[in-house]
């Protein structure tokens, strides 16, 4: 996913899916982070939308996201099999004021990790977003449970968001990036390993040959 | 032609075909669309069924899911942008009585734009059965749980467009985009919300007429518009480029009557989509097992959905007895009345 390094500039390619039940505003997210835009009347998502932020993540690293935003209605998942391909990561949205949705965002997860996994079997990191955080806040009581939610559902983080007021976007998106940039060091790293030790049992059976 | 209408079907389908080629004219479309989906006789034959539908309270499961939808059909047309107005009750009304005539089915978010169109042109009662008709003999599996249908026509489609554009198809192919990446939207919302309002009509008055060979065509020109050429494909190096122009088919490069003749010319025939659904089946059974949807099930437009009338009315009269009667025939309605209706 990572392209060349000429001069220590590296380019990275990631697809991060969008996810959650219909009417939780996955949209309205992606609109606001990509666009920095906030539209009250968006069309239902029929199938896929695709949109694309670039972000210099810092002097030698571009970071090119491919965001998929993916229609939530529950009739239209028959399709996610060819959607979740090749995903980097994830962000699962649910919406505050309709406490259904929070069920329908760790089902989506669920779905999330029986499809796709990073090479090394761990799953892909995803971010669980509370959005619509402008409508009603989180209770401490509440925070502690999404902590433990997260933790046992295998979330990396959650954030509070708001697409509208524009609250937590870019830092719940740069959090998964960072985990994201991360996985794939380690991966590069793991596969560099793999090639050593992979030359070195060459080396040797070739010189047993000679 | 409307007052003798069966037998303009039975007996000069060419010229019905023509003339809805042609684009119907605006104050006719209403009628035409009911009449060339048998959805009038549909109406005529259930009276007050859809009222009744519309007093029983319904799944609130998929009166959630529809009432959250309402605003989110064609939000800058002028009928639908009140919320709460006419419109978007209507649009209530038809998706909710839906979900009651056909329980197991439920309700699709790609229903509401194909209802939104019809109530643009018609009252709800009428937009309802000729909605049931789309649904069911038409699209048959499209809304479905599951979306088989839609799957296979993706298939289908792709294989399709290795013959009619191998370059589109090569494309496509390098770079990984799988058909329902860009044909979803297309195919079960019947392009109303991809072309151009006038082209959305004229495929519409096609579509009625022929089914869905309509659909596929018009997917397969625009497939070979804007990816048929190496100046084209010169600016979409990469599968981001690619979808970012399937999904945003700027309006100005498309042209109705260009357009509609290109649809008219392609040599897609009903024969050959049977044919390759034949194969994918097989390939979807060999690949991934069960299919539950049968793929038989659809009707290729009017002239296909006259002859089922009269083949399931002639059975329920005890008349003469096809061959082969498919087995869809047996959960049809008996409609004897209709048989003197062709006399006349």
């Amino acid at each position: 996913m990572s392209g060349g390094a000429e001069l220590g500039f590296t380019e990275h390619l990631f697809k991060v899916l969008v996810i959650g039940d219909h009417k939780v505003g996955k949209t309205s997210f992606v609109k606001r982070y990509v666009k920095n835009q906030f539209y009250e009347e968006l069309k239902t998502t029929i199938g896929v939308d695709f949109s694309m932020k670039v972000i210099d993540w810092d002097s030698h690293t571009r970071v090119r996201l491919q965001l998929w935003d993916i229609a939530g209605q529950e009739r239209l998942r028959g399709l996610n099999r060819v959607f979740f391909k090749r995903s980097s990561g994830a962000l699962v949205v649910y919406d505050m004021t309709n406490g259904s949705t929070l069920d329908g965002a760790l089902n989506w997860k669920h779905e999330l990790d029986s499809q796709v996994m990073l090479k090394n079997g761990r799953p892909i990191p995803a971010v669980l977003l509370a959005n619509k955080c402008d409508e009603t806040k989180v209770c401490r009581r509440n925070a502690s449970l999404l902590e433990k939610l997260c933790q046992e559902k295998g979330f990396i983080g959650w954030f509070q968001t708001s697409a509208k007021e524009n609250i937590n976007v870019d830092e719940a998106a740069k959090f998964l990036v960072k985990h994201i940039l991360q996985n794939n060091e380690e991966s590069v790293k793991e596969e560099e390993q793999n090639m050593q030790i992979n030359l070195k049992q060459q080396s040797k059976s070739n010189s047993t040959c000679c | 032609m409307f007052r003798n209408w069966d037998k303009w079907v039975s007996r000069r389908f060419q010229k019905v075909k023509m003339r809805c080629r042609k684009g119907i004219p605006s104050s006719l479309r209403a009628k035409a669309w009911q009449l060339l989906s048998n959805s009038q006789e549909l109406l005529e034959s259930n009276p007050g069924k859809f009222d009744e539908l519309e007093q029983e309270q319904g799944d609130p499961k998929w009166l959630d899911i529809i009432e959250k939808d309402l605003h989110r059909q064609f939000p800058f047309h002028e009928m639908f942008a009140a919320r709460g107005g006419h419109g978007q009750q209507d649009l209530y009304r038809i998706l909710k009585a839906y979900t009651i005539y056909r329980p197991d089915e439920g309700y699709c978010q790609a229903q509401a734009p194909v209802a939104a169109v019809l109530l643009m042109h018609m009252p709800a009662e009428q937009a309802f059965w000729c909605l049931v008709q789309i649904c069911e003999k038409y699209l048959p599996g499209y809304y479905s749980a599951g979306l088989e249908a839609i799957q296979l026509d993706g298939e289908i489609f792709f294989s399709l467009l290795r013959r009619v554009c191998p370059m589109a198809y090569r494309h496509l192919k390098k770079f990984k985009i799988d058909p329902i990446l860009y044909m979803t939207e297309w195919f079960m919302c019947i392009f109303s919300r991809t072309l151009p309002w006038s082209c959305v009509l004229r495929v519409w008055d096609m579509f009625f007429c022929e089914g869905v060979k309509i659909v596929f065509r018009v997917g397969l020109v625009l497939l070979k518009q804007m990816l048929g050429s190496v100046d084209k494909l010169r600016e979409l190096q990469g599968m981001y480029e690619t979808m970012e122009q399937l999904r945003n088919i700027p309006p100005e490069n498309i042209r109705e009557e260009v357009l509609v003749q290109e649809v008219v010319s392609l040599s897609v025939t009903e024969a050959l989509i049977e044919r390759e659904c034949g194969i994918q089946v097989r390939k979807w059974r060999e690949s991934r097992g069960v299919l539950t949807h049968q793929p038989g099930r659809r009707l290729h437009g009017t002239r296909a959905i006259f002859e089922q009338k009269h083949r399931a009315a002639a059975i329920s009269s005890g008349g003469i007895r096809p061959h082969n009667p498919p087995l869809s025939i047996t959960r049809e309605r008996s409609q004897p009345e209709f048989l003197n209706k062709t006399v006349l």
